[in-house]
């Protein structure tokens, strides 16, 4: 832990010798307060904290003023600051139905000029530049980290009851079984904050009904009640009848889900690759080692295999006192040194593909193979579709995991308010 | 019970009066146990670390008085509660004070004057103690960001200041009509004017008054969360409250963590009410009961 | 001449309170009710007024209809629990003498505490596994009766409701305390003498004087209640799946985490005229109460 935050002090001191310096370090010095709010605030925060250190360093004439708030705070408070028209300069933000949310409601200023002037459209895939950081035609972010959904798994269990990496759903359903007989529970969800029960209802749906399917759904063009969503929660209540799930998944936050499975009460979670850096950095486990993971398995032959995750951007305001810091600050975070000072601390990916991964732990190297063969990178639910709906389904998806017996009448009201709140935005 | 001493009436004390009064007080102290029951949850707690909690569980007693929590959440690069505590401090201070002298303006007119308007403006004045804040969240929060105080401990001052007024107006108006009237006429035939009659006759009277709305107003707005939450945004300017419920998400399963942090966030209104409880008190029913 | 214009003196009194009170206090309440008729977001620019269109809406939505329901059952808890157990307690500790002076000392320390903080405490009471409520229930053999008591739909509302009861008794039992100090003692010595029992005289004497604290403590313990945020917020969010969602947090989640303000905005107005109607009750009773007691 010491030696890695050594490491990433030195970073940005490196990057200022050696680094392309960005188009505006060389005009006019950049001066005044300078405003940064991010949601990093647990693990991840210090290392926003070094970066932005490193930044203020470059540019000497700053006066930064940065701060942390806790993940769930900081959708209620950044939208109340966007509200009273008095925002932060930059702020981290999620890719996908969010960002277009805020950019429909004309509260942030495309970077257009910045990101042509440096040539950012080379460094990154095209798969996310499109979906993630361009709204009605213009860029409005840059990515700072790649998230990767994936099962985690203890793997002093899995070689307990002998099983081996499913591919299929049904051997995930004989390992949930063979965890059964052996009294352990195969699954670990915790959705106190209801989130993290989403990424079933995704990954099901996306090896099922597909990528195109989804996307329709998440616009607001497929049903609720179509047959490809029953489907889905069909599955999903196979698992959850056979009592494959470490009981009462809305008593516990993903933290401590993802902890039963550390400390062997339940044998994998379905977590983002953000869980590493918590089983790595809190916890002390060696990855490869300690825990793994594997992709979801396929559940239809022929549905194009999707990858799901966030990818956490950062974007300017449209009001900010001091856009051309904000926009000098999203150039800086396009370093592929300063992708991977954060993408090691936090346990994420980084998204630049200048980026040299070679120094990704085996776990992290394997998932970023996966994600560059994946045809597709999909955003989950609550990035997906837009937050008043996604409320609608994040009740609904725990609401299931309470009561999953007659998902049906369930499903029909989601569609009902899903539909209202459509209509609402229109 | 009641305080008809049964000696009084020159009745011999009775077995059955003894036994009653000794299941009561066996009830009431297994309820009390009950009723302390989360506080002392939390001090045990406070000493246990990450690893002493799953071993040994939240309720036992900790195997030393590990202070290494309380220290980490103090820690500046950690829980940084120091800097929080002490914007708490230069939040409620003035706000109380700015809340109180105002209420004492308000109550002090409102008592001592007769003029049209004055029950139906104390009503109004009043009233505003049962609006719920939340009601005006969003326009407060754009009236902050205009006037430019925004994430300034300055807003979270103002609001305390306006929100506290009807507590303490009504408390204060309450205090003055108790003091007679002979009082004031006769300063007035001896010449003073109105507002020297205010300065150096009421007010050195109003002591008691002051202390009971000192303490109230010094709780309330120390575990005040709202308000410092929507109105403040920065590390520099964020309070306990707030703070400490940044670190549940961050100590999700550090329960020695949010017990240390919880314990220290709530030591200056616990050293107030061991301290000050009788002003508390009557704060609390002076005011209500009077209404 | 000095009496056409007696309200300049007291004037000079009570502007500067009026005046802040009326800035940061009464005109955002009013401009609030002014967003109720519109369709604002929150964060974009423009809006539309739609009028009575929020207000229409309520009526049909089904979550409204359900925190209604679920403040009621919270109003109609925090009028009994809390309400009763603060007068047992005062009656109790009633008198003058160290044990009751400490005892009462001890019920009220929770009264002390922030909202933030009771809920934090009260969430690791009922975790499922290490929480004291199921250790307790195993201890006695009835593990059955465990569960995850803020994960359960059928028992999250209670579940707050309880920390909340658990704050809001010790404030009860001061109240009803000073109400006991102004029951008159010759007259409970009366009652006795005339060959009353304990509880003859509680139930004919003691709890009739009491009347303007009872008044009191419910009037308080309703707006309170109406006004009940920080402790459900904290603990379940008004969740699982809106169960524990009342009016007040009901109105944060349609506002901020739907971006709904405008929609917001009138559930407060709703909230408000709740609030409005207790707090005419509330003087009438005042009024009654003293005019019954001067």
């Amino acid at each position: 832990m010491i030696k890695r935050r050594l490491a990433i002090s030195i970073i940005p001191i490196l990057v200022t010798l050696f680094a392309v310096t960005p188009t505006f370090a060389q005009g006019e010095a950049l001066a005044g307060d300078f405003t940064v709010s991010h949601y990093f605030g647990g693990f991840g925060g210090e290392f926003i904290e070094e970066i932005v250190d490193g930044f203020v360093a470059e540019n000497p004439g700053l006066n930064r003023e940065e701060s942390p708030v806790d993940h769930e705070q900081f959708k209620t408070s950044i939208l109340v600051q966007l509200a009273g028209g008095n925002p932060p300069d930059t702020f981290s933000y999620w890719a996908g139905a969010r960002i277009q949310f805020i950019v429909d409601g004309d509260r942030l200023q495309p970077i257009d000029d910045v990101w042509t002037e440096n040539d950012l459209g080379s460094m990154f895939p095209q798969a996310v530049i499109d979906t993630g950081l361009t709204y009605n035609g213009q860029i409005y972010a840059v990515p700072l980290t790649l998230h990767w959904v994936g099962m985690f798994y203890n793997t002093a269990l899995f070689e307990q009851v002998g099983a081996g990496v499913p591919q299929t759903w049904d051997e995930l359903v004989e390992v949930a079984e063979r965890f059964k007989e052996a009294g352990i529970p195969a699954f670990s969800l915790g959705s106190r904050e209801r989130w993290p029960a989403q990424f079933w209802f995704d990954m099901i749906l996306l090896r099922t009904a597909g990528n195109d399917y989804r996307n329709r759904l998440m616009n607001g063009e497929a049903s609720y009640t179509d047959p490809e969503v029953v489907r889905a929660f069909s599955l999903w209540k196979e698992l959850v009848d056979a009592e494959y799930f470490h009981p009462d998944a809305n008593a516990y936050d993903y933290i401590q889900s993802a902890d039963f499975v550390a400390n062997g009460e339940a044998a994998m979670t379905l977590m983002g690759t953000w869980i590493g850096g918590h089983y790595t950095s809190d916890l002390g486990m060696v990855p490869g080692e300690d825990y793994d993971y594997f992709a979801f398995p396929i559940i239809d032959e022929g549905v194009p295999h999707a990858s799901l995750g966030p990818v956490d951007t950062f974007v300017v305001s449209k009001e900010a006192a001091n856009s051309d810091a904000a926009k000098a600050f999203l150039v800086y975070l396009t370093d592929p040194e300063v992708q991977l000072a954060f993408a090691d601390g936090a346990g994420n990916l980084a998204p630049s593909l200048m980026a040299d991964t070679s120094g990704y732990d085996p776990v992290k190297q394997r998932i970023a193979e996966e994600i560059a063969r994946d045809p597709v990178f999909a955003y989950n639910y609550d990035l997906a579709t837009p937050p008043p709906v996604a409320e609608v389904g994040l009740n609904a998806f725990s609401e299931f995991m309470a009561r999953p017996g007659n998902f049906e009448a369930l499903l029909e009201r989601v569609q009902q308010d899903a539909a209202a709140e459509f209509a609402d935005l229109n | 019970m009641i305080r008809v001493g049964s000696g009084k009436v020159g009745k011999p004390i009775k077995w059955s009066y003894l036994l009653g009064r000794t299941v009561l007080f066996i009830v009431l102290t297994a309820l009390l146990i009950v009723f302390m029951l989360p506080v002392y949850g939390v001090i045990v707690t406070s000493f246990k670390s990450v690893a002493e909690v799953s071993t040994s569980g939240y309720w036992n007693l900790p195997q030393s008085l590990n202070l290494a929590n309380f220290i980490k959440v103090l820690n500046p690069d950690d829980g940084n509660l120091g800097l929080y505590l002490k914007n708490s401090l230069l939040l409620t201070i003035p706000a109380s004070v700015f809340s109180i002298a105002l209420g004492t303006l308000a109550g002090y007119g409102l008592a001592k004057y007769s003029f049209n308007g004055n029950a139906a403006l104390f009503v109004f004045m009043v009233a505003g103690m049962f609006l719920p804040p939340q009601i005006a969240l969003i326009p407060i929060f754009r009236l902050m960001n205009d006037i430019g105080l925004y994430d300034t401990l300055w807003a979270v001052i103002i609001i305390h200041t306006a929100f506290g007024i009807p507590i303490c107006t009504l408390i204060m108006r309450n205090f003055f009509y108790t003091v007679p009237n002979a009082l004031r006429e006769a300063a007035l035939i001896d010449g003073a004017n109105d507002y020297g009659i205010f300065v150096r006759i009421m007010l050195p009277l109003t002591r008691p008054a002051l202390a009971v709305l000192a303490t109230l107003q010094f709780t309330w707005i120390w575990n005040d969360f709202l308000w410092p939450f929507i109105l403040t945004q920065r590390a520099d300017s964020r309070t306990v409250m707030v703070g400490i419920l940044n670190l549940t998400g961050q100590y999700s399963v550090d329960w020695g963590g949010q017990a240390a942090a919880s314990f220290v966030a709530s030591l200056p209104t616990l050293v107030i009410f061991i301290f000050f409880q009788r002003y508390f008190i009557r704060g609390l029913t002076v005011g209500a009961v009077k209404g | 001449m000095y009496k056409r214009y007696k309200w300049i003196v007291p004037a000079t009194f009570l502007f500067l309170p009026v005046t802040v009170y009326l800035a940061f206090v009464i005109i955002p309440t009013l401009n609030s009710l002014f967003y109720s008729f519109t369709d604002w977001a929150g964060y974009g620019a423009d809006f539309d007024l739609i009028w009575l269109d929020n207000f229409a809406r309520i009526f049909t939505d089904r979550l409204f209809s359900n925190a209604i329901k679920n403040t009621a059952t919270w109003l109609a808890l925090a009028m009994s629990v809390p309400t009763l157990a603060g007068l047992c307690l005062a009656l109790a500790l009633q008198g003058k003498n160290a044990v009751n002076t400490a005892y009462k000392s001890l019920f009220y320390l929770p009264i002390a505490l922030s909202p933030i903080i009771v809920g934090i405490i009260w969430v690791w009471i009922y975790s499922p596994q290490l929480g004291i409520v199921n250790l307790t229930l195993k201890a006695i053999g009835q593990e059955h009766l465990a569960r995850a008591w803020l994960a359960n739909p059928d028992t999250a509302l209670i579940a707050v409701f309880v920390a909340w009861a658990w704050q809001q008794t010790g404030l009860n039992m001061v109240i009803f305390l000073a109400g006991l100090t102004s029951v008159p003692v010759p007259l409970v010595e009366a009652a006795r003498v005339d060959g009353a029992n304990y509880w003859q005289t509680l139930r004919r004497v003691t709890i009739p004087m009491l009347r303007p604290a009872t008044v009191v403590v419910m009037a308080l313990t309703a707006i309170n209640a109406l006004k009940s945020f920080e402790v459900i917020w904290v603990m379940t969010k008004g969740g699982p799946f809106n169960s524990s969602d009342t009016l007040a947090v009901f109105m944060y989640s349609e506002s901020f985490r739907k971006y709904k303000m405008g929609y917001g905005s009138s559930i407060a107005v709703v909230l408000f005229l709740m609030t409005l109607i207790i707090i005419v009750l509330y003087f009438r009773q005042t009024a009654a109460a003293e005019e019954l007691y001067d």
